[in-house]
């Protein structure tokens, strides 16, 4: 006999709202329904009605974890309606902020993933880290989760101290090395929580077109930084680590892998900071009319925005963002078919899942 | 021959891909969408999105299809005198979501498939958010 088990829209399991209507035949689940849209807020509606610095403003608010990311994208979106091009100290600061958001994302989701396993000393430990990335954010920015470093043509702060930025970065890494890194990668708590569990094939996973770190772990090697380089990554060297598994331990270990990816990164980035201006300053520019795109890899995927403008208007005409929880969230329903009802929490945390992102 | 460059034969366009702002745009002139989901498929094109803007003056809608073709970014652009295209879910199911959101934002019909409430909730109306010229029945009894 079958039964359903709703999940959410609030529950003590998941961090945001949203429904998981699951059929279950006894411990196992046979079927999932999902149901987003309770934290809806009609932003790109809004950004119709926001000049081009409003505009900005508002969509660093979509989420509040990669707030950094949509504010890139937005940029070089607009900037190819403007034909302005930041200069390259403008770009390897996009490049710094977009690693340290990646870095502050990922050790925020090992610490709730943490938490899920039971494991609450990790989830202490990855909260611990995680505020210290904070404080070099805070230390670059001014701030701790809405940065306002970006504008059209490039930043609006100067890194003054790449040394000492570098110090920090450099000392988050040996704790990572240290303490998250090698017990997700060894701990047999870990292992016994993950392994086979919540699987998404390889085929489902293109199938889906599910992208970031839940595709990469389902052995599809895709990353924007290096398949469509944008801002300085073209002249960054890294490598995309990925895990053919497709379960929730090949998550986090492609997780793991990319926090020391960013740190080599942002070494790489940070020692070789270009001199120059971090803004096109003083140059005047229009809105020509058309539409802009752009692409970025934020911390969960592929980031996309389409930025229509008439030339003379004040206001966008439209503003389309595709967020990578959109894409990725219809596979929650495919990974916990055949999943232990216990699991389920775990499952749909392995996605790193944004739901403010998701409903907009 | 690049697989890119190949791609208007094989939707039996005589015009190429034009490169603008980092996106390879076609224009298809009598071909439909499920036909250029069926090419994408073939070239395990990966499907990123559907976009929808809504033309001045009456003059309908515009959905742009987006795919990613080992990085390079592909956009389709369709123009809708009326409300409605076909739906590609049953070809690519990538695109349930935002044909469903389309859906509700535009009030835009993808035939061929079936509903159900994405980020609508129950009793709310779909077109409200961004088409022009859509009021919800509380606003209009409220004037």
């Amino acid at each position: 006999m079958s039964y359903k088990i709703p999940m959410g829209p609030y529950h003590p399991a998941l961090e945001e709202p949203y429904k998981l209507d699951m059929i279950c035949e006894g411990e196992t689940v046979i079927d999932a329904k999902l149901h987003i849209g309770f934290n809806f807020r009609g932003i790109e509606h809004l950004a119709e009605t926001r000049n081009h610095i409003q505009v900005i403003a508002l969509m660093e608010r979509v989420c509040g974890i990669c707030s950094n990311i949509h504010t890139l994208t937005l940029c070089n979106a607009m900037e190819k309606l403007t034909n302005l091009t930041p200069p390259p100290r403008a770009q390897y600061i996009r490049v710094i902020m977009a690693e340290l958001e990646r870095l502050h994302s990922h050790v925020l989701w090992a610490g709730i993933a943490a938490k899920l396993m039971g494991f609450k000393t990790m989830f202490m430990t990855c909260f611990e880290i995680r505020e210290k990335v904070m404080d070099v954010l805070a230390a670059i920015s001014g701030n701790r989760v809405n940065y306002s470093m970006n504008r059209i043509g490039g930043v609006n702060r100067d890194i003054t101290d790449p040394q000492a930025i570098l110090k920090m970065v450099e000392k988050l890494e040996g704790e990572m090395l240290r303490t998250v890194i090698p017990i997700f990668t060894t701990s047999r708590t870990a292992a016994s929580r993950c392994a086979g569990v919540g699987v998404l094939t390889h085929e489902k996973a293109l199938s889906l077109g599910v992208v970031g770190p839940v595709a990469r772990a389902s052995g599809v090697p895709q990353d924007l930084r290096k398949a469509a380089p944008y801002a300085a990554y073209a002249e960054m060297e890294f490598d995309v680590p990925v895990q053919p598994a497709g379960d929730v331990t090949a998550r986090l270990l492609v997780r793991a892998l990319e926090i020391m990816e960013s740190c080599k990164i942002l070494k790489q980035a940070l020692s070789k900071l270009p001199p120059g201006e971090i803004a096109t300053e003083g140059e005047k520019f229009v809105f020509t009319t058309g539409t802009g795109t752009a692409r970025v890899e934020a911390p969960r995927g592929e980031v996309m925005y389409s930025v229509s403008w008439k030339e003379g208007s004040r206001n966008p005409a439209r503003v389309h963002v595709r967020t990578p929880t959109f894409a990725v969230m219809p596979a929650i329903r495919w990974m916990v078919k055949g999943a232990r009802l216990a699991d389920t929490p775990l499952i749909q945390a392995s996605i790193d899942p944004c739901y403010s992102c998701t409903d907009r | 021959m690049s697989v890119l460059e190949s791609i208007p034969e094989k939707l039996g366009s005589t015009e190429p891909f034009i490169e603008k702002g980092g996106v390879h745009w076609l224009t298809l002139g009598a071909l439909n969408v499920r036909q250029l989901a069926e090419v994408m498929n073939s070239l395990h094109a990966r499907f990123i999105t559907i976009t929808a803007y809504q033309l001045p003056k009456e003059e309908g809608f515009r959905l742009e299809y987006h795919w990613d073709l080992d990085g390079q970014l592909l956009g389709f652009p369709f123009v809708l005198t009326g409300n409605s295209i076909e739906s590609i879910f049953d070809l690519c199911e990538a695109a349930d979501w935002i044909e469903r959101e389309i859906h509700e934002e535009y009030s835009l019909e993808f035939t061929g498939r079936e509903y159900e409430p994405l980020l609508l909730r129950q009793g709310d109306e779909t077109g409200v958010n961004l088409r022009d010229g859509v009021a919800t029945s509380n606003a209009v009894a409220a004037k």
